[in-house]
This record gives C-alpha cells, sequence and structure tokens, in this order.
C-alpha cells in the first residue's frame, strides 16, 4: 500500500477576519479545503460568501486570521514576505476578473514580465512567450497593447501570463465576470486545455459552464464550504 | 574680542545727552549691539578712544541704550557704534579744526519742509558751494539704486517659478482629469453637453484655485515671520526682510486663481475632445 | 523587462504628463542650478578680477569705512617694500572725486573717480581699447595725460588727444580748485569700474597737479606684487613689521572680508532660495509619483499578486522617478546656463560693482553639486509612493478595484 500523495495545497481550518468599524467581519469561517495537483476544482456561491478570499489565502495573497495553510507541503505562515511572493511568482498563476494587464505594455512584453522577473535566460523567454500566445490563440496579436484588444483576448493574455513560468496551480478570481457567453465558453475551452496539460485549477465563478467543467465543485455559503 | 570700529559724531538731543546738574563726565549713547557685547547699562563709565591702545582715551557715561536704526546698505556690519557730541569725538580722534574752518564735518543731513524739493535745494547748494555735492536720499527713479536692482532680480525669480509651476500644475490637471476619463464618458453618454462639463470644471477650478492662492498667503506669511527672525537673528539687526503686503498678497492671488482655472480648463479639454467611446472603453 | 525600461514604458505611457513633469523639473532646476552658482559666483570672480590686476597685497591707511586716512610719506613706504626680498613690484594709488567737462562744450559735468597711480600699475588696471598708456616719463610742459574709460569717452565724444578738463571735489574744504587741463592718452575700461561709472587715470604726478601742483607724498592705497615662490603672508607679515599703523591684506585676506560683509547676502540668498527650490521640486514629484501611484493600485496589486516582490515595485518606481527627475535636471542645465545669463545682467547694474564682476560663474564642481542634490530629491520625492506601493494590502486592493 502506498502513501497518499501531499495535496499541492492544503488549509486547515481557515478563518479570515476583516475588522471594520461597525465590528469585525468573518469572510471565511473555518473552512477546510485540499487541493491535489493537477486537480480542477471550481468554487461557486452568492456573492460575499468569502470565495474570493478563499481563493486569496490559497494564493499567499492574503493571511488568515486563523488556521493552517501549506503549499507543496510548507507551512505558508512561516514563510516570509520574500518566500511568498517566489511561490506566487514561480508556483502559482493568478488570472483576475479584470484581467489587470499592464496598458503600456503589448501583449508579447505582458507575457514575458513574469519570467523576466524570475530570472528566465532571453532565449527561453522568447520561446516560451511566443509558445504561450500561440497557445492561447493569439499568436497574430504580439504587439498589440490591451486597449487593441477586445474582454476576451484580454483575458487571454491574462492566462498566458499567468502560465508564464509554468506553475503548479492556477487560480482564477471570475475569469469570465466581465465578458459574454461565447466569450466565456472560451476561456472555458482554455482552462480545459491547461488542466489537460497538467496544471491544478481552482477557479472561483458564478458561471454555470465553467463550473461544469471542473472536475469538483465546492459550494460556499456564509463563509463556509457547504457542499463538495 | 570686541573691536570698536565705527566712532560716529551726530549732534544729538541735548536732553538725551545732558548730565544730572553739576555732573562734568560727558554723556555718550551705545547701541544696543554694542552694550550686549561690553555688558554695558545706563550709568556706567567707559572710555572711548581713537587709537587701539587706547591711548588719548577719554571717560564717558553711558546716557542711554539705542536700537541703531537699521541700514540695509550696511546690515552685515555688526552695529558696534557709539553716538556722542562733536566737541567729544573730536576730544577723541585728536583731529582740530584749523583756524579758517574752525568748525569742520565731513556731512549734514538736511531735512527740508517740503521733500520734493530736494533735487532744486541740492542743485541750489552745489551751484552756490561748487566742492559740495548734495544729493537726496531719495531713491534714483532711474532704477539703479541696489533696491531698485534686487527688486527685478527677486521678479525674475519669481516668473521663472511661475513656469515651473506652471509646468507641474499642468501636469497635475493633466493627471486629475485622466483619473476622471471613465466618470466624464459617462457622463457624456448620458447626454451631458461638453459646455456643461466645462463650466463644472471651470467652477471647480475656481474653487480650488482661490482656496489654494488664500492658502499660499497664508504660508508666504508664516514663512514671512521664519526667515525674518532668522536673518534678524543672523546679522542682529531689527531690519525686515520679507513683507507680504496687502499688493503683493492681491497680485499672487490674480495670478494663481486665473492660472489654476486655465490649468483645470486645459487638463479636461483634452480629454473632452476624445471620443465618448474611447472615453468608457477601458 | 528590467526595472528601467518597465519605468521608461510607463512615463512615457502618458506623454503629455511625462513632458509637463521634466518641463518642471528642469525649469525648477535651473533655478536651483543658478541659485548654487550664486552662492560662489561673486566671490570667484572678485578672486579672479584682484588676481587679473597682477598685485597680491593691498595696504591701505587706518581708519573706518567712513573715514579712511592716507598713508603718508607713501613714496618712503614704497621704497621701503621695494627692499623686501620677497616683493617683486609696488604701485602707489591715489583717488578723489573730480567733476570733469570739456571746455566750450555745453555739457554738464560729470562727477568722476580720478584715480593717480604709478604708470606699471596703469597697465595691470586698464584694458586699452583706443590709443596707448600712459607714458613713464612726461614731457612736464605737455599738459598731463589721463586715460579715460569708455563711459566717459563717450560722454563727451572723447577720442586720443582730446582735452579734458578736471576739477577736484575735495569733501569739507571751503576752497574750490581751479580745473586742470588734461591730454586724453588712451581709452579703456578699468577693471574695477562699474557699469554707470566715470574713471579716469593719470599719473601721481598729474594726479597732484589737479591738487594745485601740491605733492603730498601720500596715498591712498599701495599695491605689491609678491615675488613668483613667495607667499603673500610672508610679505603682509614683512609689511607690518615695517609700519605698524597701516593695514595690509593679501587678496585671501581681502576675499575673506568680502565674503563676510559685502557678499554675504548673496550667499544667504542663494541659500535660501536652493532650499525652497528643492523643497518644490521635491514636493512637486512627490505628488506626482504619488497621484501616478494612486491611479494604477490595481496595477501594481496585480503585480504582488504575480510574485513581484516589494522590492521590485520599490525599484520600478526609484526608476520612474530617477527617469522624471533625470531628464529634467540635465535639461535644467542649459536652461540654468541661459538663465544664469539673464540674472547676471540684471545684478551686474548693482550700483558700485565693478563691471566685471560676475555673480554667476561656472565651476565644474556646482554641476557635480547639483546633480548629487537632484539625485537626492528624486530619491526622498519616490519614498512616499514606494511605501505606500510596497504597503499596499493586495487582497484588499484587488477586491476594491474590482467593485470600484
Amino acid at each position: 500500500m502506498t502513501p497518499a500523495a501531499a495535496p499541492l495545497i492544503e488549509g486547515r481550518d481557515l478563518t479570515r477576519q476583516f475588522p471594520m468599524a461597525a465590528g469585525a467581519v468573518t469572510a471565511l469561517n473555518h473552512a477546510s479545503i485540499r487541493i491535489e495537483a493537477a486537480e480542477y476544482v471550481a468554487i461557486t456561491g452568492p456573492s460575499g460568501c468569502g470565495k474570493s478570499t478563499l481563493l486569496h489565502l490559497l494564493g499567499c495573497v492574503d493571511q488568515p486570521s486563523s488556521g493552517s495553510l501549506t503549499f507543496e507541503g510548507r507551512d505558508v505562515a512561516r514563510l516570509n514576505e520574500t518566500e511568498r511572493s517566489r511561490i506566487r511568482l514561480t508556483r502559482i498563476g493568478f488570472v483576475f476578473q479584470r484581467f489587470f494587464l499592464l496598458p503600456m505594455l503589448t501583449a508579447w512584453e505582458n507575457v514575458e514580465l513574469p519570467q523576466a522577473e524570475a530570472g528566465v535566460s532571453r532565449s527561453e523567454r522568447r520561446s516560451r512567450t511566443r509558445e504561450l500566445l500561440e497557445y492561447v490563440g493569439l499568436a497574430d496579436r504580439l504587439d498589440h497593447r490591451p486597449s487593441q484588444l477586445s474582454g476576451g483576448e484580454m483575458q487571454r493574455v491574462a492566462i498566458a501570463r499567468a502560465l508564464a513560468n509554468r506553475p503548479a496551480l492556477l487560480l482564477a478570481d471570475e475569469p469570465t465576470g466581465e465578458l459574454d457567453e461565447i466569450t466565456g465558453d472560451q476561456i472555458a475551452d482554455l482552462f480545459d486545455r491547461v488542466h489537460a496539460d497538467g496544471t491544478a485549477i481552482v477557479v472561483v465563478t458564478h458561471n454555470a459552464t465553467v463550473a461544469a467543467r471542473a472536475g469538483r465543485r465546492l459550494a460556499m455559503k456564509s463563509g463556509r464550504i457547504v457542499e463538495g | 574680542m570686541t573691536k570698536f570700529i565705527i566712532l560716529v559724531a551726530l549732534v544729538v538731543a541735548a536732553c538725551a545727552l545732558t548730565a544730572a546738574a553739576g555732573d562734568e563726565t560727558p554723556s555718550v549713547l551705545v547701541s544696543r549691539q554694542l552694550a550686549e557685547s561690553a555688558r554695558l547699562h545706563v550709568g556706567d563709565t567707559v572710555t572711548i578712544a581713537a587709537d587701539a591702545a587706547g591711548k588719548g582715551g577719554k571717560t564717558f557715561r553711558v546716557a542711554g541704550i539705542y536700537e541703531p536704526t537699521p541700514d540695509p546698505m550696511k546690515f552685515t556690519a555688526r552695529r558696534i557704534e557709539a553716538r556722542m557730541h562733536l566737541p567729544d569725538l573730536l576730544d577723541v580722534t585728536g583731529a582740530r579744526p584749523n583756524a579758517d574752518t574752525p568748525d569742520a564735518v565731513d556731512a549734514l543731513n538736511v531735512r527740508l519742509a517740503d521733500p520734493d524739493d530736494a533735487r532744486a535745494f541740492g542743485a541750489a547748494v552745489m551751484s552756490r558751494a561748487p566742492s559740495i555735492s548734495a544729493r537726496s536720499t531719495a531713491r534714483a527713479e532711474d532704477g539703479s539704486d541696489p533696491f531698485a536692482v534686487l527688486d527685478r532680480f527677486h521678479f525674475a525669480i519669481a516668473i521663472v517659478t511661475v513656469f515651473g509651476s506652471t509646468a507641474f500644475l499642468l501636469a497635475l490637471m493633466v493627471m486629475r482629469a485622466e483619473e476622471r476619463r471613465e466618470t466624464v464618458g459617462i457622463i457624456r453618454l448620458i447626454g451631458i453637453s461638453q459646455r456643461s462639463i466645462l463650466l463644472e470644471v471651470l467652477v471647480e477650478g475656481l474653487l480650488i484655485a482661490t482656496a489654494g492662492a488664500i492658502f499660499g498667503v497664508l504660508f508666504a506669511l508664516a514663512t514671512q515671520g521664519a526667515i525674518n527672525r532668522f536673518f534678524q537673528w543672523r546679522y542682529d539687526t531689527a531690519l525686515v526682510f520679507v513683507r507680504v503686503t496687502a499688493r503683493i498678497a492681491l497680485e499672487s492671488v490674480a495670478l494663481a486663481v486665473p492660472l489654476g482655472i486655465a490649468a483645470g480648463l486645459v487638463g479636461s479639454w483634452t480629454l473632452l475632445r476624445r471620443d465618448v467611446v474611447a472615453l468608457v472603453r477601458r | 523587462m528590467t526595472a528601467w525600461g518597465l519605468a521608461w514604458r510607463t512615463v512615457i505611457s502618458n506623454p503629455a504628463r511625462a513632458v509637463l513633469a521634466m518641463i518642471g523639473v528642469a525649469v525648477i532646476g535651473a533655478l536651483l542650478f543658478n541659485m548654487l552658482l550664486l552662492s560662489r559666483g561673486m566671490l570667484v570672480s572678485f578672486r579672479d578680477l584682484l588676481d587679473s590686476a597682477g598685485y597680491d597685497i593691498r595696504v591701505t591707511g587706518q581708519g573706518s569705512a567712513l573715514h579712511r586716512v592716507p598713508i603718508a610719506d607713501a613714496t618712503s613706504l614704497a621704497d621701503a617694500i621695494r627692499q623686501l626680498p620677497g616683493v617683486q613690484q609696488v604701485a602707489l594709488i591715489r583717488t578723489d572725486d573730480a567733476s570733469a567737462f570739456v571746455a566750450g562744450r555745453d555739457r554738464s559735468p560729470v562727477i568722476i573717480a580720478f584715480v593717480g597711480t604709478t604708470a606699471n600699475a596703469v597697465g595691470s588696471a586698464w584694458d586699452l581699447v583706443k590709443g596707448a598708456s600712459l607714458q613713464e616719463h612726461p614731457i612736464p610742459s605737455d599738459p598731463p595725460e589721463i586715460i579715460v574709460n569708455v563711459n566717459l569717452a563717450q560722454e563727451f565724444h572723447l577720442e586720443p588727444g582730446s582735452e579734458l578738463r578736471l576739477r577736484i571735489s575735495a569733501p569739507g574744504s571751503a576752497s574750490a580748485m581751479p580745473p586742470v587741463t588734461y591730454r586724453v592718452a588712451g581709452i579703456g575700461n578699468a577693471r574695477f569700474e562699474s557699469v554707470d561709472e566715470y574713471a579716469a587715470t593719470t599719473t601721481l604726478a598729474g594726479f597732484d597737479a589737479a591738487h594745485g601742483g601740491e605733492g603730498h607724498d601720500a596715498a591712498e592705497i599701495v599695491l605689491i606684487a609678491s615675488r613668483p615662490g613667495v607667499s603673500a603672508s610672508e610679505n603682509v607679515a614683512a609689511i607690518d613689521r615695517l609700519r605698524p599703523g597701516l593695514r595690509a591684506m593679501s587678496n585671501d585676506q581681502v576675499l575673506e572680508q568680502f565674503n563676510e560683509h559685502a557678499f554675504t547676502y548673496f550667499r544667504q540668498i542663494s541659500t535660501v532660495l536652493s532650499a525652497l527650490t528643492l523643497a518644490f521640486a521635491f514636493l512637486l514629484v512627490a505628488t506626482l509619483l504619488t497621484i501616478s501611484v494612486n491611479q494604477r493600485l490595481g496595477e501594481v496589486a496585480a503585480l504582488r499578486a504575480l510574485g513581484f516582490s516589494r522590492r521590485r515595485i520599490a525599484t520600478n518606481l526609484l526608476c520612474e522617478s530617477a527617469l522624471l527627475v533625470g531628464v529634467g535636471g540635465l535639461t535644467a542645465l542649459p536652461l540654468g546656463g541661459v538663465l544664469a545669463i539673464w540674472l547676471d545682467r540684471i545684478l551686474r547694474h548693482m550700483p558700485g560693482v565693478p563691471e566685471r564682476i560676475h555673480f554667476f560663474v561656472f565651476e565644474p564642481r556646482t554641476v557635480v553639486l547639483h546633480a548629487a542634490l537632484m539625485a537626492a530629491t528624486g530619491i526622498l520625492a519616490a519614498l512616499y509612493p514606494i511605501w505606500l506601493a510596497a504597503r499596499l494590502p493586495i487582497a484588499a486592493t484587488l477586491r476594491s478595484e474590482i467593485v470600484s
């Protein structure tokens, strides 16, 4: 009998409170989650249920008020900010609802940027960037700035950027939130490909199509994981 | 070590220097700076000599301590000075009038009944006594006096400063306008005219520029005090170096307000002339 | 992409803002450059003027600024000083005010600065533009020769060979000297003349002629040139021992006094205005960068979420500040040069200031100081925006950007 493989990321009893003038708000309430390598998980729930908060904790972008979180076996709470930044740069990719591409850079440059930050050589960056933009279907839009792209195209560039350093985990926060249905389906297709290529995906979404593509669905309500 | 650098002989009001009846020690008035540096008080007896070794010195009683009239032409000089009667000065310096000129002086100050007569008076004196130089104390009107030169210098610096701040102001207004790009686009989309938006910008600019200009004047008043105190301490003088007059304040506001409004309008105009769709597009 | 590359792209993404900000920095930087030039300009210029005359020691009589006693027995003093081993040359200077006019011309007399001196002093004190210098041994019967400055020549349309009449103005005297006729030998620019001044120089004999032929054997100033290799201070000490009642000062000492008294106002003004200019530049660059960061909080949060470290974000912002201040600062130098010419022209009209004195004098060290101050300002101005960007809570910022 072989021992169970360590999860890619595991959060136990995670709580996140936000102090407010009118009293602390508990966005996440003793939630526990475990994501295996190459797993595809969708998190759904009504607005304000703590989905994005959970995603931010998983992405080491925020820290829990209580509970523990390990990434690839490392206790995230024991890591300093530089180490957490390094994890976000090389092991995790982030896709945002509002794309957050740098407006003064071209599609090519936006995808190349995280690789340069990670210290990848110039030749390798060049080939990887071309590969990624072809992968997302934008080989003919390399030199276009975000203002010259549609919403769907911008999101595809954002996905390419998130995959730039071959992360083990891709986190997506409402990736189709600002897109129409057809474009959203195209993004969902892209996620399927990414998952098929071995990257774990956790997507927070209201989009039923995207949620349906996931291998596992988690429902949240009032800061808790109630289903899945 | 204190150096007595100037002995100035002036005829002063007799009552200030008249000693008490029966006291034959002549009186002297000393400047505040001299009193502080030599730790003198009214009633003290001092010896004043023209010779650095003290030879030929004469004893005086300190009758009073005065604040020297601030002189912009010599504000850097330490006002270590004393005033005494002319005969006492002649005694101290050993300068004796000759038989032909029993009471000789270096200069006379004349106060005219009508100050506007100064030039004519001076010309008349010089024509009667060719070896005499008579000059009005009023500032020369040809702009050659030192303060006119400094006035032009500071004005030139003010012009340069205005240019620099205008450039920055425009940069800030352009940034502010860009910040509101989407808002302006939405307003235009729902039908508000460019004219109305510009009017709003004008009013906003007027309010902000006026508030800013007034704040600037208040700030200038505060720094005026600080600069004057610093220089008065530095040079130990009562001279006032910076004065924000009502006219200067009004001129500053009159310049700042239109500049502020114009900068706001220019910044907004660069936005308004763009296509509405381009404004709302992310 | 390097931090510089990203900073450059960020700066030029809004060309209007970038150009305006750089112009603002350039103008303020030019003003700063000028104030730094002013802080030493007059001193450097005055030193050059003193040194160019060829004499490094000045001796005057005792007295105050109001009343300086002429040096008596000037000739014997000059002879004694010449005998000092460290002395190469000695010249006597006598000064007075005179009124000048041309006989038969319907023009009012003008007051001039009238100087009598030994011939070798003339050569070093004047730049002749017409005519010749004074003769060493003039023929006694001739009208005494005189060199006039260009202002005086223009006033009376004088040429070499013209005649000019001078009457001494003796203050405090009840008698009036008769006017004396002089022949203009040359026209030039006196080293120490001020902009609107009228000046003339003659020999000591010519000077005595204006005083009714009475040779008082006195001098207002004795100029001494030290031998090469001999320090001026050595000669000053020797002259002090020779005639203790006099004031002997080397050029360095004259400069020190000048620095402490005449020049101090401009030094103070330069300091105050430099400080204000730097504060202004700091405030404006900091405001621009802060607004720029506030407009890009979402971008910054996204970069942080993607793994960009705080140090990288800070470096980007520093590079942006450096670009704004650097380009503006470089442009400030030629602009400052032009501005300096304008301001110098204004200040040189100050009465009593020799025309050859400049208030703004270029020194390489000023450029270095300017660059250092601008660099420091750029770094300090970036500190607050860096703090903002580095400290921003990533998750909360992302959330608020989405909500807004």
